[in-house]
């Protein structure tokens, strides 16, 4: 018999139907009898002081209900933690980036509302501005908070062995300056929110946040409620990424006093163009970096100088400028790491987590140099990291990076050796010039950590409840924003009880119902929700397998429940369909009821953001990608045509769900590497439509091989581990190691443009000719 | 206000409008079918897309004066009851989505594709969305979806993937 | 005040029957009409607020007649309702006309090209427009009526600036004519872009090159989003006419090309790469087209 029924199979995803059909509600789907609309009015300002808005000429306008500004929020601001609560839901006094929203007007309907909007009349004085996070840290730089000096959001200096005696010793060191751009979600789905703030005190939210229980604290501390007067209920999630469905909006937070003022429900929808123009996305971050290594290729020191473009607010900041940090001791054994991080305020719209987050930015920056050392070196690219990798630490042991990050699993020179054959070895055998197309393929390797630790609140927790027809409810603040996990926790609970994954019935997050949890954030729920969604299923079976000990009269420990079948192994006679079993147990003596609690206990230790020692995460995963990439020569035009992803996540509780994670975070980190960033010309976005926000489509998709490395880490359900944060980090430098591979360029800022990629082979060209 | 006529999925619908309502408006807010999603409203994203005359559009970009006498096929109108439209299952099977905001727009262009060309090669595949964003999968399981369910329907004499 | 409209804003719908209708409506209501065809130009520049004082929208589409796409031997004539997606999927376009084809093909996704118009586009003049560069290169003319009366239009003098044209707010457009290119050319369209579909021009080239025993008979070179309109480059053109091809010609033409054109920096990109690209295309097209066996098999002027 196998060892899983469930766990381990492609089982389609628990919520299909509803999705192919149309059927599945997601939060701008919903609307109320007599709901109002809600409209923003934002700043023409990047930097500006409010002196004045009068809203009576848009009151005047029939149809016009209410309008808000940000001194109705009585001064309450907010941010990720309490040092940093520095973002009021709606600007006050001053506007620090473009477009940022200074009023929320309610009316009948949207039309009205957008047209009442150019009747708020707001004065501003204009501030000079600041847009370059290098800039803004210059003495006399204009001030974007007052209370920060040089404009520095957040600063971390971090340092662990000798990276100077490490240098001086070096045989070889490098240094280079890096830079990722400024992407985003993307999400198709635009923020939205339905809103009542019923008259007897209590908030009712329909919103897109893939962290309902974030939205629901926002709430109640803006509004001044307990929070069992808040009510957020989860419908489904048009994807997440980070960023801006974690975090509550100026559009959240009006939609609910709007409502409180007129009494009516308000709905607010986010338009796109709104959304890519002034949402939450991904620093840009500046990594100067110094990189030694001995003769032979050993890598000995890495220190980093990172540079965060923070935007107008903290937001979660401290949280990205940690992990941009914390990640570069992997996936490589390292003795010396220097870190000195600096999220640094500017008039652009604010930096915020995106997947990927914080380690995308350095571990471009390594691969990218580790190449560069072994092309010095005379080396195979490949060689140089199976040579570095940090090895799989033996059953019951672990490894402990300079900085504290323990593992004990690691699948990365595995992952390696996986892709070197036939992949890596073969890339000699291919075409190297076709036409005016150079092909070249690069090779690298990703960590991310499962499980994200939060500063506060880190668990998990699951309830699960038998029901007398045999199916059992599972409830749980989990949130699946596409991941699956609505599916993968399904699954769990069916194989710990030995019922079908259709028996399980997932609910969906009502703060009201379902236990706190921190929502979809840093590739936690599979493996923190999942172990509690275990225990709980491990206890209702114990208290299912007691009642059937007892109507058989026998020890519990010889029941058991298999495909639907609780059954006493030894004695054919003794078996029962496991829905007539829950029948007997619900309607069994007092009419007890089964249900089981399970908590989530992996990884309990605080996050240590000052001193940059110990954990982010539960466990880590590891990617090692190969990219094959053509270049033409002359127009810088890319053809992505293959990726080979190498991944250990554990084990993969369902291939299927798990392959298009990898799949799409691949594909998300093909964006960044070469098409997606935004277009600034002082603090505005040029081009914050998906027409000039360049997602891939369709036609630009590479084939994609998978491969599956198992390591089965003790700190996962089933040995699971994250997927998809990795292969996203994996891909911008696969792909950016395979231009140089092709064309001989580097292009260390992303996104690789052909304008940037023509320009580089012009000045190669030209310093060729100097020689 | 003007009074136009909709055929929607086999059913006529007579409604008042304003005239700068969009097709996609409509079906959304006066005849409440949400299936049809709007993404970037601009046209752009391809969420939005739904059958005019047997033709996929951007349902967010047609007036909905200009669909006046048209027949219109939305996502609610692929599955017969309970039985899936054979690409709809295919999609499930194949792991064709993941958040399935782009999943409605997605299966619509699937299904002009292959009732054009019952056989089409990978590439015409993805030319065939290439009309429809998707931030969730890599697409990589779309194709999956597609090709499958091109399969499924050549397997059946009603095309539909039915006996 | 910056805000982001997801609604359209308030107008007026109006479906005409015929074109005399619709150039009353017209005329009646001035500057504040606008024609439609596919509307993928327009709809979304109204939502954006891009396009103001518009209080009736006029519909073409209610005039029957207006999608047609024929061939009378003597050249293609193409109604002001023939979509990008009828024109990409015609056989007679694509028998006769490839690089049209293959221009429209190049545009948006489906789900535009099945809305949008080849007329549409021309008049919407950004000088991006897609099918701009091949019916240049193929000298089209288009047919313009007003209530005052009608005229023809060369394509080379319709584009006066980006988004502007000759027509004046009482024309509407009723057809393009593309004469038979001469015989035995080839030509082709080369959009640079960063992505495969659903991007922009970064820069556009058409070229139509006639070869007669090595010798140059005739070349027509067109160029889009680098100029205020999409252009011809007559002086380019000339130095291989009625000369034997040769690659130090070729590369005269390509460079005289990136002269000839004014592009602009913006957020697809600088002055610089656009005309370095002009360059590169223009030279590749050319090459390309000389090479081509294929090209000259189901190349131009089959039916002349
Ligand atoms: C997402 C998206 C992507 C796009 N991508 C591309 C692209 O890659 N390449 C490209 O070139 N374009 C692109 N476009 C622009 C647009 O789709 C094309 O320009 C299309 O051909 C316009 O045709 P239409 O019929 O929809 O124009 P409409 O919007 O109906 O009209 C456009 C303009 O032409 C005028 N007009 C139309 N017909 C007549 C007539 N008979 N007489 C007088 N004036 C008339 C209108 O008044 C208006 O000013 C894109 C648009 C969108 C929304
Ligand atoms: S919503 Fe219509 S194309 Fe995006
Ligand atoms: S499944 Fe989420 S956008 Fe496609």
């Amino acid at each position: 018999m196998a060892e899983f029924s469930l766990i381990g199979k492609s089982v389609p995803r628990v919520d299909g139907v509803e999705k192919v059909t149309g059927k599945a509600g997601y939060a701008a789907d919903f609307s109320l009898p007599g709901m109002l609309w809600c409209k923003l009015v934002r700043s023409p300002y990047a930097h500006a002081r409010i002196v004045n808005i009068d809203a009576s000429r848009a009151l005047r306008l029939p149809g016009v209900k209410a309008v808000v500004t940000g001194k109705d929020f009585g001064g309450w601001t907010w941010g990720w933690m309490p040092a940093t609560r520095d973002e009021p839901p709606v600007a006050v006094d001053k506007v620090r980036y473009w477009a940022e929203a200074v009023a929320g007007i309610a009316a009948i309907d949207e039309d009205t509302a957008e047209e009442a909007c150019d009747l708020v009349d707001v004065e501003y004085e204009e501030l000079p501005g600041v847009f370059d996070p290098e800039e803004a840290m210059k003495d006399g730089a204009p001030a974007v908070h007052d209370y920060a000096e040089n404009n520095i959001s957040v600063q971390y200096h971090w340092n662990f062995g000798d990276v100077e005696k490490a240098f001086a010793d070096a045989y070889i060191v490098r240094e280079d300056r890096f830079a990722t751009s400024r992407a985003t979600k993307g999400y198709i789905e635009p923020p939205a929110t339905l809103a009542y703030y019923d008259p007897s005190g209590y908030i009712t939210v329909r919103a897109a946040k893939q962290s309902p229980y974030f939205h629901y604290r926002h709430l109640a501390a803006c509004f001044k409620l307990p929070l069992s007067r808040v009510r957020v209920i989860q419908p489904y999630i048009g994807g997440g990424f980070g960023g801006t469905k974690n975090d509550s909006l100026a559009g959240d937070f009006c939609a609910v006093l709007l409502s409180k003022m007129t009494g009516k429900p308000v709905k607010y929808v986010e338009s796109m163009e709104e959304e890519l123009t002034t949402s939450r996305r991904r620093h840009n971050m500046i990594t100067y970096s110094k990189m030694g290594a001995t003769r032979d290729g050993i890598i000995t020191a890495i220190q980093h100088k990172v540079i965060a473009d923070g935007g107008g607010y903290t937001a979660v900041g401290p949280l990205s400028l940690y992990l941009a940090g914390f990640g570069t001791t992997l996936p490589y054994k390292l003795d010396n790491f220097k870190y000195d991080g600096y999220r640094v305020f500017t008039n652009n719209p604010m930096g915020a987590a995106m997947r990927g987050h914080g380690v995308t930015h350095t571990r471009f920056a390594a691969e990218c140099q580790m190449d560069m050392i072994a092309d010095e070196l005379g080396m195979d690219r490949l060689e140089i990291r199976m040579k570095n990798s940090i090895d799989n630490p033996a059953p019951g042991t672990t490894y402990t990076t300079i900085n504290g990050v323990t593992l004990k699993t690691c699948g990365m020179k595995e992952a390696f050796r996986q892709v070197a054959e036939p992949y890596w070895h073969e890339r000699n055998e291919l075409p190297k010039k076709e036409g005016n197309i150079s092909w070249g393929v690069g090779v690298s390797g990703a960590p991310y950590l499962t499980g994200a630790r939060q500063m506060g609140h880190q668990a998990c927790a699951a309830i699960i409840r038998l029901c007398e027809d045999g199916t059992v409810n599972l409830i749980t603040g989990a949130t699946d924003c596409g991941q699956g996990s609505d599916t993968v926790l399904a699954m769990i609970a069916a194989e710990e009880l030995g019922i079908p994954v259709s028996a399980v019935i997932s609910q969906k997050v009502d703060t009201s119902y379902t236990p706190a949890d921190p929502g979809s954030y840093g590739s936690r729920v599979t493996v923190l929700g999942g172990q509690a969604v275990q225990k709980a299923a491990q206890e209702v079976k114990k208290q299912l397998v007691e009642v059937a000990a007892q109507t058989w009269k026998v020890k519990p420990e010889d029941v058991d429940i298999r495909d639907g079948m609780v059954f006493v192994a030894s004695d054919p006679d003794k078996q029962m369909p496991f829905d007539r079993m829950a029948r007997v147990a619900c309607y069994s003596g007092t009419g007890a009821v089964i249900m089981g609690t399970g908590y989530s206990t992996y990884g309990l230790e605080p996050l240590g953001m000052e001193s940059g020692y110990g954990n982010a995460g539960v466990s880590y995963s590891f990617t090692a990608q190969t990219a094959r990439v053509g270049v033409d020569l002359e127009t810088g035009q890319l053809t992505t045509q293959s990726f080979t992803i190498a991944s250990d996540c554990g084990r993969m509780l369902n291939p299927l769900l798990a392959e298009g994670q990898i799949e799409g975070g691949a594909i998300q980190g093909l964006g960044q590497a070469i098409y997606e960033d935004f277009i600034m010309d002082k603090g505005r976005t040029l081009n914050p439509t998906f027409v000039d926000y360049k997602m891939p489509h369709s036609v630009d998709i590479p084939e994609m091989k998978l491969i599956d490395v198992e390591t089965n880490d003790p700190d996962g359900p089933y040995g699971a581990k994250e997927a998809s944060e990795a292969s996203h980090v994996s891909t911008p430098p696969a792909v950016i190691c395979a231009i140089h591979d092709a064309a001989g360029v580097w292009i260390k800022e992303q996104p690789a443009t052909p304008e940037k990629i023509v320009k580089a082979l012009k000045e190669k060209a030209k310093e060729k000719a100097q020689k | 206000m003007k009074s136009i006529k909709l055929e929607i999925n086999g059913v006529q619908h007579e409604v008042e409008v304003a005239p700068w309502r969009t097709l996609l408006e409509v079906i959304r807010e006066e005849l409440q079918m949400t299936g049809t999603k709007e993404g970037c409203g601009l046209g752009e994203c391809g969420a939005c897309s739904v059958l005019m005359d047997g033709k996929t559009v951007n349902s967010c970009l047609v007036l909905a004066a200009e669909a006046n006498g048209k027949r219109i096929t939305t996502i609610e109108g692929l599955a017969q009851a309970e039985r899936l439209h054979p690409i709809q299952q295919s999609f499930i099977d194949n792991g064709g989505f993941q958040c399935g905001f782009c999943t409605p727009g997605m299966i619509m262009s699937t299904k002009v594709m292959l009732d054009d060309n019952p056989n089409p090669t990978d590439d015409e595949i993805k030319k065939g969305i290439s009309g429809n964003l998707c931030r969730c999968t890599g697409y990589a399981k779309i194709f999956d979806s597609i090709r499958a369910a091109k399969v499924a329907m050549a397997a059946s004499s009603d095309g539909r993937g039915g006996a | 005040m910056v805000t982001f409209y997801r609604r359209l804003p308030k107008f007026d719908y109006l479906a005409p029957q015929s074109i005399e209708e619709a150039l009353a409506l017209l005329s009646r209501y001035q500057g504040s009409a606008k024609v439609i065809a596919g509307g993928s130009d327009v709809v979304p520049k109204l939502k954006r607020r891009a396009m103001k004082g518009i209080d009736y929208i006029v519909d073409l589409k209610g005039i029957s007649g207006l999608d047609y796409i024929s061939y009378d031997g003597a050249g293609l004539k193409l109604g002001p309702l023939a979509t990008v997606r009828a024109v990409e999927r015609s056989d007679v376009v694509l028998e006769t006309f490839p690089m049209l084809a293959q221009a429209a093909e190049s545009m948006a996704s489906p789900q535009v090209r099945n809305r949008g118009t080849v007329v549409g586009n021309i008049c919407n003049a950004v000088p991006s427009a897609d099918m701009a560069p091949s019916l240049l290169t193929l000298d089209a003319k288009v047919s313009v009526v007003s209530e005052k009366g009608s005229r023809t239009v060369a394509i080379q003098d319709f584009f006066t600036g980006p988004t502007k044209t000759v027509l004046s707010a009482d024309e509407i457009v009723t057809g393009i004519e593309i004469p038979n290119p001469p015989a035995n050319s080839r030509g082709k369209y080369i959009k640079l872009t960063p992505r495969r579909a659903m991007d922009l021009a970064v820069v556009g080239v058409a070229v139509m090159v006639t070869p007669e025993n090595g010798i140059c008979k005739d070349l027509r070179i067109a160029l889009g989003a680098v100029s205020p309109t999409p252009i011809r480059v007559a002086q380019a053109e000339s130095i291989l006419k009625g000369n034997k091809f040769s690659d130090e010609l070729i590369d005269q033409v390509a460079e005289a090309a990136a002269e000839g054109c004014r592009p602009i920096s913006d957020h697809r990109a600088s002055a610089e790469y656009r005309r370095d690209m002009v360059r590169v295309l223009t030279r590749r097209a050319i090459r390309e087209l000389l090479s081509d066996e294929a090209a000259s098999a189901q190349g131009f002027g089959k039916g002349a």
